[in-house]
């Protein structure tokens, strides 16, 4: 099967197939076993007759004729009533053939294939077409009188009645049935939904971690279903673990070859031969190469992280203790209107890294004030984003250069090191987590940095 | 002006040293975290600069250690990882500012000038007593605009004395802020050293106080309430 049917499908729809199938079979049985009920009360009847002819028989006058009203029933003696009787002598011949006045000068045929009984002795019975065209049932009883004379006693009576009833019966049968199979329908599929509950909120649950509203699936399972809970909240340990393993193993590296480099940067510095000024060159080359690669390292390393949530405010809080110390000289007053209920969806560091290097650019440039403010908002798209901004209120951007500025390596002021980089690193921080960066103006006069990223 | 320098690095550590003692200051040095919190917690430093990614125990717990334990000297903390989770991190811990390796001498020098004077309440990086000026960028003493030539320990008394002016310093004092441990210390050699230091300022800037130590003033300031003028 190339096509992939939800479980709750199969599962009604093998229920639905072997309940009809079963309803069909049982409907034949039924049907069948009612059929032959019905024909044994009908054969029973005319069993009264055979064996009241029998007596007719034996009783039968002289002149061996057999009475025509012996049977006391009126409709054989209605032309083509539709009940027939007839008795043949077979031992003479020809043979002498007597008929109910019913029959009105016609033959019974025999029964094609007459089905004896173990003992012989019981009528056999069956379907004929009667002189009407119409479909007799039929009782046949072969008798020996004593004196040696050989009977043949056929007794038939229109099979209308069974027929009738038959068809009542399988009427009334395939209403129940389908009320039955709708009845099994109803509750399978009711059947289906509460039996599939679990795993319809277990989905849930992995939807909820994958759109960062929860880290792990809580709750308790059904036994089958809980290890499968339990495994997906280890694969999710063990994915962040790899993360957290990664960016520590990034780190160590980070450390392991900027110590060396300043020891080469510094040992170079004091010297004025060609060597010390070679290793100057490579080691800023070094230097720029190790924070490019180590940079592009941790994006990697982000890119599979799921389910985290981070609260916005207390980042902001930290990085603003930070730039009271850094920046002490410049007495700054950062005004921080952030909702201590804004949840970014993603990890604190990158959030730390982004707000860390926009804030740093504010404080270098700002002269008294730094503002920061911090919004929930939703797109068009129903996505949840956050916007933060943050403004300063320095000499600020000329519009055509603001597009430059977030472009990797550009640095538009040498004297402020690393102003261009750390917006760059910003924005490609951003469009890794499907937000955005953008420049602007603003209103206590420096430059206004708006960033938004997906939230919660 | 006594610092502590705590790296693991013997070269680098060597070097931080080295740029230390140049620019004037007394230094001691640890190579890693236990050795550094020792010093620190005992030893008065002016200032530390302490590496974040150190053997046994980190630059931040070292750090955490020295708050807990009431140290409060400013501390400039070096670390390779340039990441503001790490800064936050090591600003929280009582971090006073930091550089991100690979770093310039130079800019740590200035860090560092610039905590030491923000630690004694100086705004500028000039001090300025009367007459006297020094500007601590370029260790450059003036008096009246003349540049005077001290030498290294002459040097360190007038900058800790200025950094700490009107303020009575003593002896004991002096002898923990202006020599590195591993010096024979003896407090009568400050004497001797504040003597040369008068000669060669020319102004009675720096009074002794009897009994108690020495405070720098503008000359012709008033009579300090402890004792008269030696």
């Amino acid at each position: 099967m190339a096509r992939r049917f939800s479980i709750a499908t199969r599962l009604f729809v093998s229920a639905a197939v072997w309940s009809i199938a079963i309803l069909v079979v049982a409907g034949f049985v039924l049907s069948t076993i009612q059929r032959r009920v019905t024909e044994r009360s009908f054969d029973e009847r005319l069993q009264v007759y055979v064996q009241t002819m029998a007596a007719n028989i034996a009783v039968r006058n002289e002149n061996n004729v057999i009475d025509p009203f012996g049977l006391g029933d009126p409709r054989f003696s209605l032309p083509l009533s539709g009940w027939y009787w007839q008795v043949t002598r077979s031992d003479v011949d020809p043979p002498d053939i007597t008929t109910s006045i019913s029959l009105f000068g016609g033959r019974l045929p025999r029964i094609e294939e007459v089905t004896m009984t173990a003992n012989g002795k019981d009528p056999s019975e069956g379907y004929v077409t009667g002189p009407d065209e119409r479909r007799l049932r039929m009782l046949e009883r072969s008798l020996e009188m004593p004196d040696g004379a050989k009977y043949l006693v056929q007794i038939a009576a229109n099979s209308e009645e069974i027929e009738t009833n038959v068809e009542s019966f399988r009427w009334a049968m395939t209403v129940s049935f389908a009320l039955l199979a709708l009845a099994l329908g109803v509750t399978t599929a009711f059947q289906v939904r509460f039996g599939l509950l679990p795993l319809a909120r277990l989905s849930n649950a992995i939807g909820a971690i994958r759109r960062g509203a929860t880290d792990r699936i809580d709750g308790r399972y059904p036994d089958d279903l809980a290890p499968l809970a339990s495994e997906v909240n280890l694969l999710i340990d063990a994915n962040r673990e790899i993360l957290e393993r990664a960016r520590t193993q990034v780190g160590n590296l980070a450390h392991a070859l900027k110590t060396p480099l300043s020891v080469l940067v510094n040992e170079a510095a004091n010297d004025d031969t060609s060597l010390a000024g070679k290793v100057r060159e490579q080691t800023t080359l070094m230097r720029d190469q190790v924070n490019w690669y180590l940079d592009r390292a941790r994006a990697a390393a982000r890119a599979g992280s799921i389910g985290i949530v981070s609260d916005v405010e207390p980042v902001i809080r930290g990085l603003e203790r930070a730039f009271l110390k850094i920046y002490a000289d410049k007495a700054l007053a950062f005004e921080i209107a952030v909702p201590e209920d804004l949840k970014f969806r993603g990890e604190r560091q990158d959030l730390e890294e982004m707000i860390g290097n926009l804030m740093d650019n504010a404080a270098k440039w700002a002269d008294r004030a730094v503002r920061i403010s911090g919004r929930l908002m939703t797109e068009e798209t129903q996505r949840v984003l956050i916007e933060i901004e943050i403004d300063d209120d320095g000499p600020g951007l000329p519009p055509e250069t603001r597009a430059d500025v977030i472009k990797r390596g550009r640095r538009l002021d040498e004297s402020k090191p690393g102003s261009g980089l750390g917006l760059s690193i910003v924005a490609d921080l951003a469009s890794l987590y499907g937000g955005s960066l953008a420049l602007d103006v603003a209103e206590i006069g420096g430059l206004r940095v708006r960033l938004r990223l997906p939230g919660v | 002006m006594r610092l502590l320098v705590v790296e693991d690095d013997r070269d680098l550590n060597r070097q931080l040293v080295k740029a230390f003692e140049q620019a004037g200051y007394a230094v001691d040095e640890a190579f890693d975290g236990e050795e550094g919190e020792f010093l620190g917690e005992t030893e008065p430093y002016d200032a530390v600069v302490l590496d974040i990614g150190l053997p046994g125990k980190d630059g931040v717990a070292v750090l955490e250690a020295w708050r807990k334990a009431g140290r409060k000297m400013p501390v400039l903390v070096l670390t390779a990882r340039d990441r503001w989770s790490e800064k936050v991190q090591a600003f929280d811990a009582g971090a006073d500012d930091y550089v991100t390796k690979p770093f310039h001498l130079e800019e740590v020098l200035a860090r560092l000038r610039a905590l030491v004077r923000r630690a004694s309440g100086h705004a500028s990086s000039d001090l300025v007593c009367g007459p006297v000026r020094i500007d601590t960028r370029t260790s450059r003493v003036s008096v009246n605009d003349v540049t005077i030539k001290l030498t290294s320990l002459e040097y360190r008394l007038i900058s800790y004395l200025m950094h700490h002016a009107g303020r009575v310093v003593s002896r004991t004092e002096l002898v923990e802020h202006l020599y590195d441990q591993d010096f024979d210390r003896d407090s009568n050699t400050i004497e001797v050293f504040v003597g040369r230091l008068r000669k060669k300022l020319g102004v009675d800037a720096i009074r002794t106080i009897r009994g108690l130590g020495y405070v720098l003033e503008p000359p012709g300031t008033g009579v300090t309430p402890s004792a008269s003028a030696g």
